[in-house]
């Protein structure tokens, strides 16, 4: 119903696509899968209008088509959900769903029928939410949703979904799948970007793959290929088999200690240790108070009671920079737009803020050539795909955005690390990479905290795991890397009764 | 990366309306009459955008700009009259009270939260009453008119009075210009290559971050106000030697000019991004502009009126670059 033929669009310094092609059809859930910066997200947005191709052609119904802008696009059916957030806090759940076509009588815009379209909609994704509640009132999960419906608004036939998952709890993200499937099975065409495997498998009929801006597999029954022939065809060569040396056990001294910690986001009596050489995991579901620790740990919510100890001594961190420059210890955000990056500004500055205290000499004069060592040296080591280090971060794909925040922490060099879900959309090889990186740097002697809601990742990565709920810890599993064993271990100690 | 290009046209359409003016108006090259006041305002003016430029940095705003720097001029005169002081003595005086008016202002706004534009509102009512006060206890006629040794010469010298043997500078460009390049030095120095000049952009761009990555915001959201008011003071005190008394209403026309001239320019309204230069030629032109329609025989109060056209403009134009820049 919709195609997309040998487009080409082109950036500053990059080929974002290159002879991209897609074919959806009614009635399927087709897979768009890439590494990052393949060139997913600008597809999408050219089939809604965002940008426009420099060369090629869309073809909607058979006929070719411009689409000029989202309106365009929406008049045409096709509803998306960007990789980045778009909704207005401010507003209402139903004045975001209905924003790009807000029903009007007489001059005024219908109010009565733009709540009742919400909840018609709302329902159909057998979503539980008050159509006037304000957005900003909601977790990212429900905001998702939200997005969702906002793309579904006004009939859309075709659905572009990129990344939807990437920071919803899987119970959120089994409830999206229905809706997916329902939607394909009333004739819709979806489309469905996610670096996760295991859902694109699970609920996709069709798949095309991009490598550097080309399709080099052109929509094909996902069925007729193996998880390993996919990630073959994204990579464009075979992956060396990731290894993990062993680690020795860590038996040094715990260098940071929480001692029955309370504060005022809620949690109640929290404590824990880490060793330095030792990846300690806190599990969680989203919402469950992980992020609120580290928060508060660095000085930036209010800790009611108990003690922090770093290197067995009691401290009360007043900030990062002092969490940085004197007790040397790093938190890498979990969310890269608000809290990681500096959009307007050039990637080298994003990466560089961490240690410009390390380098800066008299008067805090900043040496360029320093800097520009220690930047490319990440960029490389992270695989950072950029056209130039002054270019705006804002620029850079989803997962290079997120790799940048990670590099702004391990180019600090500390020797205690907070990372805080490490890989949200990243690709599955960088992914592996991301792995190696953290599990090295834990083998050189670093104390890692990891926060992550992958339990694949967790049990892969972690010595320990500790599963959060409600603000408590509620139980601690060493890990023996068995992902079946330990998952349902962490699953049960979520759902374990109130103790 | 984009604030490169608009210096160009800049100073292109510098180059264009010099050029227009002159043919109009030959009076316009004439070095004693226009161009060396000319220029000496485009010193000062340049120094008041500057002000300006540093809290947009942060994207905070000094409403408190002129007022500052008469509360700066007012120090500088009192020690010139009661204290007797050399003139250098007398300005760093001042500039101490403009920067610590400055830093005070930007203590209220990290500790309390509120919003810049209500804070420096405020604090420009606050030295609106009390510096006539202060004006009329202690002078007779609401300025100080001493005048210490080597103002007058600060006033009338250009480089045409500066010769390395009998090489001279050109008598079109005043001495007093040497004031306004020392600190466009120095903030651009500051911006490119230290740390705390890139902290004070990151703070602009995403307070959040910058707190996250470890840049102690509110400690520099009090150095963009303290220099703010440094460079008002600064600015205060060029005015006074231009004019030739610190009085009480140095300064009232500052507000306008100082977005003018740094918007202009390519500063972001929203912070993160600042050009030195740019407040340079930005002020150049609306200077050239100004002094330019007047020689042609354009009466003032159609002046502003152009003057307002262009700065709406220029925010039109920075809403257009920022919409792109999230855009893409
Ligand atoms: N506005 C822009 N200006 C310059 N370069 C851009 C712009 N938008 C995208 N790019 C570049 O185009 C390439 C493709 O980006 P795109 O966002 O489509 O990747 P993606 O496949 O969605 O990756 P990810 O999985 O990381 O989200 C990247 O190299 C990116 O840096
Ligand atoms: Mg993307």
């Amino acid at each position: 119903m919709i195609v997309a033929d040998q487009l080409v669009k082109v950036f500053p310094g990059v080929r974002a696509l290159d002879g991209a092609s897609l074919r959806l059809e009614a009635g399927s859930v087709h897979a768009l899968l890439g590494e990052n910066g393949a060139g997913k997200s600008t597809l999408i947005k050219i089939l809604t209008g965002v940008q426009r191709p420099d060369q090629g052609r869309l073809l909607i119904g058979g006929e070719a088509v411009t689409l000029r802008s989202p309106t365009e696009a929406a008049q045409a059916g096709i509803g998306a959900v960007h990789q980045e957030r778009n909704l207005i806090p401010a507003f209402s759940v139903a004045e975001n769903i209905a924003l790009q076509r807000l029903p009007i009588r007489r001059g005024l815009v219908d109010r009565a029928h733009m709540r009742a379209e919400a909840r018609r909609i709302l329902g159909l994704l057998d979503v539980d939410l008050d159509p006037d509640v304000r957005v900003d009132r909601l977790s990212v999960a429900q905001r998702q949703l939200v997005e969702i419906a906002k793309a579904l608004y006004g009939e859309s036939r075709v659905l572009l979904l990129d990344e939807p998952t990437a920071s919803v709890s899987p119970a959120e993200a089994e409830l999206l799948f229905t809706v997916v499937r329902k939607l394909a099975d009333s004739g819709a065409g979806v489309l469905f970007v996610s670096h996760k495997l295991e859902e694109v498998f699970a609920i996709c009929d069709t798949v095309t793959v991009l490598r550097d801006g080309r399709t080099v597999l052109d929509a094909e029954p996902i069925a007729d290929h193996a998880r390993d022939d996919l990630i073959d065809l994204m990579v464009g060569r075979s992956r060396e088999a990731l290894s993990f040396p062993p680690r020795p056990p860590a038996t040094q001294p715990a260098v940071l200690e929480l001692d029955r910690i309370s504060t005022a986001a809620g949690h109640r009596e929290v404590s824990l240790s880490v060793r330095p050489g030792e990846i300690v995991g806190l599990y969680g579901l989203v919402g469950s108070g992980r992020s609120e620790l580290a928060k508060a740990l660095l000085g930036l919510e209010p800790i009611e009671s108990g003690s922090v100890r770093v290197r067995g001594k009691n401290v009360v961190i007043k900030d990062v920079r002092q969490a940085l420059a004197k007790h040397r210890i790093g938190y890498v955000t979990e969310n890269r737009k608000e809290e990681g990056l500096f959009l307007d500004q050039p990637v080298s500055r994003n990466i560089a803020v961490t240690v410009w205290g390390r380098i800066a000499g008299a008067l805090g004069h900043v040496s360029p050539a320093r800097e520009g060592e220690l930047v490319s040296m990440w960029v490389d080591r992270l695989g950072i795909k950029l056209a130039s280090s002054r270019q705006l971060a804002g620029q850079l794909s989803g997962g290079n955005q997120q790799k940048v925040s990670l590099a702004k922490w391990l180019a600090a060099e500390t020797e205690i690390l907070i990372i805080d879900e490490p890989t949200v959309g990243i690709d599955v090889r960088t992914k592996g990479a991301f792995h190696e990186l953290i599990w090295g740097l834990a083998a050189d002697g670093m104390a890692i905290l990891l926060i992550t809601s992958d339990l694949a990742e967790m049990i892969t990565l972690a010595d320990r795991v500790l599963v959060m709920r409600d603000f408590r810890i509620r139980g601690e599993l060493d890990n023996d890397h068995h992902y079946d064993r330990t998952s349902q271990a962490v699953i049960r100690l979520i759902h374990s009764k109130e103790i | 990366m984009s604030t490169r290009k608009p210096l160009f046209g800049l100073l292109g359409l510098i180059v264009v309306l010099v050029v227009v003016f002159g043919t109009l108006s030959p009076a316009f090259f004439d070095e004693r009459l226009v161009l060396f006041p000319l220029l000496r305002d485009i010193a000062i003016y340049t120094v008041v955008g500057l002000a300006q430029m540093v809290v947009l940095s942060i994207g905070h705003m000094n409403l408190a700009v002129g007022r500052m720097a008469a509360f700066s001029a007012m120090f500088m005169g009192l020690s010139y009259d009661r204290l007797h002081l050399p003139l250098y003595a007398g300005l760093c005086i001042g500039l101490l009270a403009g920067a610590a008016i400055g830093a005070f202002t930007g203590w209220i706004i990290a500790r309390t939260g509120v919003n810049s534009f209500v804070v420096t509102l405020a604090m420009d009512f606050a030295l609106l009453g009390l510096i006539p006060v202060v004006y009329t206890a202690l002078t007779a006629n609401a300025a100080f008119t001493v005048k210490p040794d080597g103002m007058r010469e600060l006033r009338q010298y250009s480089l045409g009075d500066v010769c390395l043997g009998n090489v001279c500078g050109s008598p079109a460009v005043p001495q007093m210009m040497l004031l306004a390049v020392a600190p466009m030095l120095a903030l651009g120095y500051l911006y490119h290559g230290t740390r705390p000049g890139r902290e004070l952009l990151l703070t602009g761009s995403n307070p959040l971050a910058a707190e996250l990555s470890g840049i102690p915001t509110r400690r520099r959201v009090v150095t963009a106000h303290l220099l703010s008011g440094l460079l008002a003071g600064l600015a205060g005190f060029m005015l006074a030697v231009a004019t030739g008394s610190f009085r009480a209403t140095i300064g009232e026309e500052f507000l306008l000019p100082s977005f003018l001239g740094a918007i202009l320019g390519g500063t972001a309204m929203a912070g993160g991004v600042v050009s030195v230069i740019g407040t340079f030629l930005g002020t150049s032109l609306t200077l050239v502009i100004r002094r330019g329609l007047e020689l042609v025989g354009i009466g003032l109060e159609y002046l502003n009126v152009y003057l307002g056209v262009i700065l709406l403009l220029a925010l039109s134009a920075d809403r257009f670059l920022q919409r792109r820049g999230v855009k893409s």
